[in-house]
């Protein structure tokens, strides 16, 4: 599907956010172009999942958010940082994708059209094995990608990740980022992730927003993220890959983690001491 | 003419029990009005211990002295004031838990003691009082009237029809309840709506366990039926199986000469001793659950 690039999905128009005393975010002006990958990078503490919410209309804020491309407010699919639930509770994999969209209470049965609907989704994002596993046994990795296959199911106009890959491992981010690039181009909806890994968003992203309390840059990501930009946002000096210097297959986003192929064949543009922001979080860093 | 239908539908129930006890019409009406009881317990039950709920319905229980307490200051059915109190404290608790930025268990623990100790401040002044209280304290089933019948039914059927609406979300709602609203899930009023139906559950409940062991009757067939549930649709049946058949064996028992015990703590220890089944057979014949997460 073409992207339509006439009408924003988003506008943020000087959005603020306050908690008692504590300014989270100020002035935010940024949009969202419709049908692409928009980024959100920023370090901890950035407001982040702040400004998510409040898109996602769970947080209450000052200035306005507008949805041009809906008209009114749209049909958002969502995946959150973390699940915290009781993973005693008897409920499979196929039951709570049910609950969302049966109407029928589950202890009467189950839709067989539903239940192929959910079948089709989970085969899409590669994961038809997890549909009678118990939702509570599942690794990280796999709620995410159950997450996902809840959000896709409603068919959202938007779909909203607040950090899918922090805490997955690199089969569980390159899944999220190439699977999800091409149910969004088959599907055409808007993709708005919040992202701490800079050579995922630089490999992926069509549009992205650096954020510390306001918004830093916003653009290509080919244009927005140098090193005066990411040092601005992130308070240190972060390098990225030049992914023009990159085989061809990982500018292709063959490759999970672009950074790391960067940074073995020795290609980053910089030359200099780099570590990506989920690297920055543990406090570790590599030449 | 509903009273006089649930009568009727009681002493029916000699057939379906045909134990010496049941020759008492008022073993009959207790049998009638648990039988309407279980499903409610038991459907609470379940989002109770999904959404760990158990200490808001303590609380629900508990505001029982002060209802009865309001009742007798302004001279209104103690019945009447306790369900409009209870629903009060149910709102408000939930006003709260999705409002505050304090904990749920603090919420909870704040409107629990002011209502306790209102109660009690009332009930310590008016000896009366103290007689009412005490029915509360430890519950009395046997005194079931066609009347009391009625209302468990009418609650019963409005139950029904919630949780043929609600079930689905409310498992929604007890993942995550951000993650529900944000897929449209109306989270206010499947929440609001289950604190009433929970807050009407607990009230009449008290009239069968007491107080002190209302939550039991919630929770414990539902902590049972865990143990043997693989999914949400197992989870409910194997709730309200557990749910009837401990209500029924518990009246019974209790009415027999060799125990001769209150029928709601007897109630109790039969839910407790299907627990106690269902965890040795969850230990020593369930399919591993950590062979399930390493799959």
């Amino acid at each position: 599907m073409k992207e339509d690039e006439s009408a924003d999905a988003i506008v943020l128009d000087h959005v603020g956010i306050r908690m008692g005393e504590t300014q989270i975010l100020e002035d935010v002006c940024a949009r969202v172009p419709s049908g692409g990958f928009t980024a959100i990078v920023g370090p901890n503490g950035a407001g982040k999942t702040s400004l998510t919410l409040a898109i996602l209309g769970q947080l209450s804020y000052s200035g306005a958010i507008t949805f041009p491309k809906s008209g009114g407010f749209p049909r958002f699919g969502f995946v959150p940082q973390k699940l915290q639930f009781d993973r005693e509770m008897p409920m499979t994999v196929s039951d709570y994708l049910l609950a969302g969209i049966q109407r029928i209470p589950l202890f009467f049965g189950r839709s067989p059209k539903l239940v192929a609907r959910i079948h089709e989704m989970l085969c899409e994002l590669e994961c038809e094995k997890l549909s009678d596993r118990r939702f509570g046994a599942l690794s990280g990795g796999e709620i995410q990608r159950v997450l996902m296959a809840q959000a896709l199911l409603r068919d959202p106009e938007i779909l909203v990740l607040d950090e899918p890959t922090s805490g997955v491992d690199v089969k569980g981010g390159k899944i999220c980022c190439e699977l999800l690039k091409k149910i969004r181009l088959n599907r055409g909806f808007t993709q708005l992730m919040v992202s701490h890994d800079l050579a995922t968003v630089s490999a992926h992203a069509t549009h992205v927003i650096c954020l510390n309390r306001t918004v830093r840059a916003q653009g290509d990501p080919g244009k927005v993220l140098t090193h005066r930009v990411l040092t601005e946002t992130f308070g240190l000096h972060l390098g990225i890959p030049d992914l023009h210097n990159l085989p061809a297959d990982a500018q292709t986003c063959e490759s999970s983690c672009p950074y790391h192929h960067a940074a073995h064949s020795g290609s980053c543009s910089c030359g200099q001491h780099h570590i990506s922001a989920a690297e920055e979080e543990k406090g570790a860093g590599h030449d | 003419m509903i009273d006089e239908l649930m009568l009727r539908a009681a002493d029916a129930l000699s057939l379906l029990f045909p134990f010496d006890c049941m020759d008492f019409p008022f073993m009959r009406r207790a049998m009638l009005g648990l039988l309407l009881l279980a499903p409610l317990t038991a459907g609470t039950g379940i989002q109770v211990v999904n959404s760990r709920m158990a200490f808001f319905s303590d609380a629900i229980g508990h505001s029982a002295f002060a209802g009865v307490a309001i009742g007798l200051l302004l001279a209104w059915d103690p019945n009447v004031t306790m369900m409009l109190l209870a629903v009060a404290v149910g709102m408000a608790i939930m006003l709260l838990k999705r409002r505050s930025s304090l904990s749920t268990d603090t919420v909870i623990g704040v409107i629990f003691s002011a209502v306790v100790a209102f109660g009690l401040a009332i009930v310590s002044r008016d000896h009366g009082a103290a007689r009412s209280a005490q029915t509360f304290l430890f519950g009395d089933i046997l005194t079931v009237s066609g009347k009391d019948l009625t209302l468990i039914a009418s609650l019963l059927l409005a139950f029904l029809i919630f949780q043929f609406m609600a079930y689905n979300r409310m498992l929604c709602i007890a993942v995550n309840p951000l993650l529900a609203a944000v897929h449209r899930v109306r989270t206010g009023f499947y929440q609001y709506g289950f604190a009433v139906l929970l807050s009407l559950t607990v009230i009449l409940a008290v009239r069968t366990t007491g107080v002190l062991l209302v939550t039991a009757l919630l929770i414990v067939p539902a902590a049972a039926a865990r143990n043997f549930a693989r999914n949400a649709a197992e989870m409910f049946w194997y709730t309200l199986i557990l749910s009837i058949v401990s209500s029924a064996a518990g009246l019974i028992l209790s009415a027999q000469d060799w125990m001769s015990t209150p029928a709601g703590a007897t109630i109790v220890l039969c839910s407790f001793a299907c627990f106690c089944f269902s965890y040795l057979w969850s230990a020593f014949f369930r399919p591993s659950r950590a062979a399930d997460t390493d799959k």
